[in-house]
């Protein structure tokens, strides 16, 4: 006979099973395993994002970790009226464009590799046809065009557009993150989008 | 805003691929223990930097020298008004009382006899051999005694005056 395997449940005691609003009082008060957990939660996401805004490995890995820090030391300002998760993207959003004002016009690329999901991607299957010049440029430098164009964009139209269409953030919460309205966030999107596609005419034709 | 949408659809597709890129594998298995020990670090040495005090206690103040910072332009405006106000208030420390001798210069005695108003707003100077006045000098105390009363005539000492007070029509 055999027994069923006992599902695995996260236990509410620990770190890793405990709610976000628990972990945030808990590192409130010093604990520094419940803030272990909060960073591991959002640690690919914040990373992600400067990383695209940034399009430096060795930038983003200084500006992730000067953000979770940041926000450790301002746990104490975070009054709740937004999500956890939120606040801590407005450390980051606000790092980053500060950062990269200060670099302005100074990029220097240190892009990661491609995983290896990349050619099995059927929205780039369908995008490299015949019709296009993909086929005939490497991913590589598709890459690289593609990160050279977001550095064209200001910085507040790349994050939008990083946030919408790389991160998948809706408008609302964008809004909420960069501070603004949902009609700034809608109105940067599409001139940044307008943007882009005038620098990348022969990849992203318009309908 | 749907057909916005369409128009830009295989740019949206496009920037989905950079959702590939990935950092070095096991980046992450370590990211989060660095943070915390860069927490206990700066927990153990309260090592924080002037700049990082100021941007938590005085954010407002960290953001105005941020501007600084991002606009080095600012800084040598700042810098070239602020020396150029020195210099202002050097050279005119250098000559403390040249308005007051200005006014007094002006003056006329005879002018000033003639018109008590006058003679109030603008005392006489009178010559240095002159008994009456007090001699011209550097002592600051008596230099500003006025030199006559109020209507022209010599006082007997020239520290002090009469108080006695005659009403115009008596005369």
């Amino acid at each position: 006979m055999i027994m069923p395997e006992p599902i695995a449940t996260p236990d509410s005691n620990t770190p890793a099973g405990m709610l976000e609003a628990d972990l945030v009082r808990k590192a409130r008060k010093g604990d520094l395993a419940a803030y272990d957990e909060l960073v591991k939660r959002y640690q690919q996401r914040i990373y992600a994002t400067i990383y695209h805004m940034t399009a430096n490995h060795e930038d983003a890995n200084d500006l992730a970790q000067d953000s979770f820090i940041k926000a450790y030391q301002a746990l104490k300002s975070f009054k709740g009226g937004s999500s956890f998760y939120t606040w801590l993207y407005r450390i980051a959003v606000n790092k980053t464009i500060n950062f990269l004002k200060q670099r302005k016009n100074r990029h220097h690329f240190s892009l990661n590799d491609l995983d290896f999901q990349t050619e099995n991607n059927p929205d780039l299957v369908a995008l490299i046809s015949d019709k296009t010049p993909l086929r005939e440029v490497g991913l590589t430098e598709l890459q690289k065009k593609l990160n050279e164009a977001l550095l064209k964009l200001s910085e507040p139209h790349r994050m939008v557009v990083v946030l919408h269409d790389v991160q998948g953030q809706s408008h609302e919460e964008i809004a909420e993150i960069m501070d603004c309205n949902i009609g700034t966030v809608r109105s940067r999107l599409f001139y940044a989008r307008q943007q882009l596609q005038g620098y990348l005419t022969e990849y992203a034709k318009p309908a | 805003m749907n057909q916005n949408e369409q128009n830009f659809e295989d740019l949206k597709r496009l920037l989905k691929f950079k959702r590939h890129e990935a950092p070095p594998p096991g980046y992450f298995n370590n990211f989060s223990g660095q943070v915390i020990s860069r927490i206990r670090a700066g927990e153990a040495g309260g090592s924080q930097t002037f700049i990082e005090r100021l941007q938590r206690d005085a954010p407002w103040l960290a953001n105005f020298l941020q501007v600084f910072e991002t606009r080095p332009g600012l800084v040598g405006g700042l810098a070239t008004s602020l020396c150029l106000l020195l210099v202002l208030a050097v050279v005119f420390a250098d000559r403390p009382d040249t308005a007051s001798k200005n006014l007094l210069s002006v003056s006329e005695p005879s002018a000033a006899a003639g018109s008590p108003v006058a003679s109030m707003g603008e005392p006489a100077l009178l010559p240095a051999s002159d008994s009456s006045g007090i001699v011209a000098s550097t002592n600051p105390v008596t230099s500003l005694q006025p030199t006559a009363t109020l209507f022209g005539q010599a006082a007997a000492s020239p520290l002090f005056q009469p108080a006695g007070f005659m009403p115009a029509g008596s005369r």
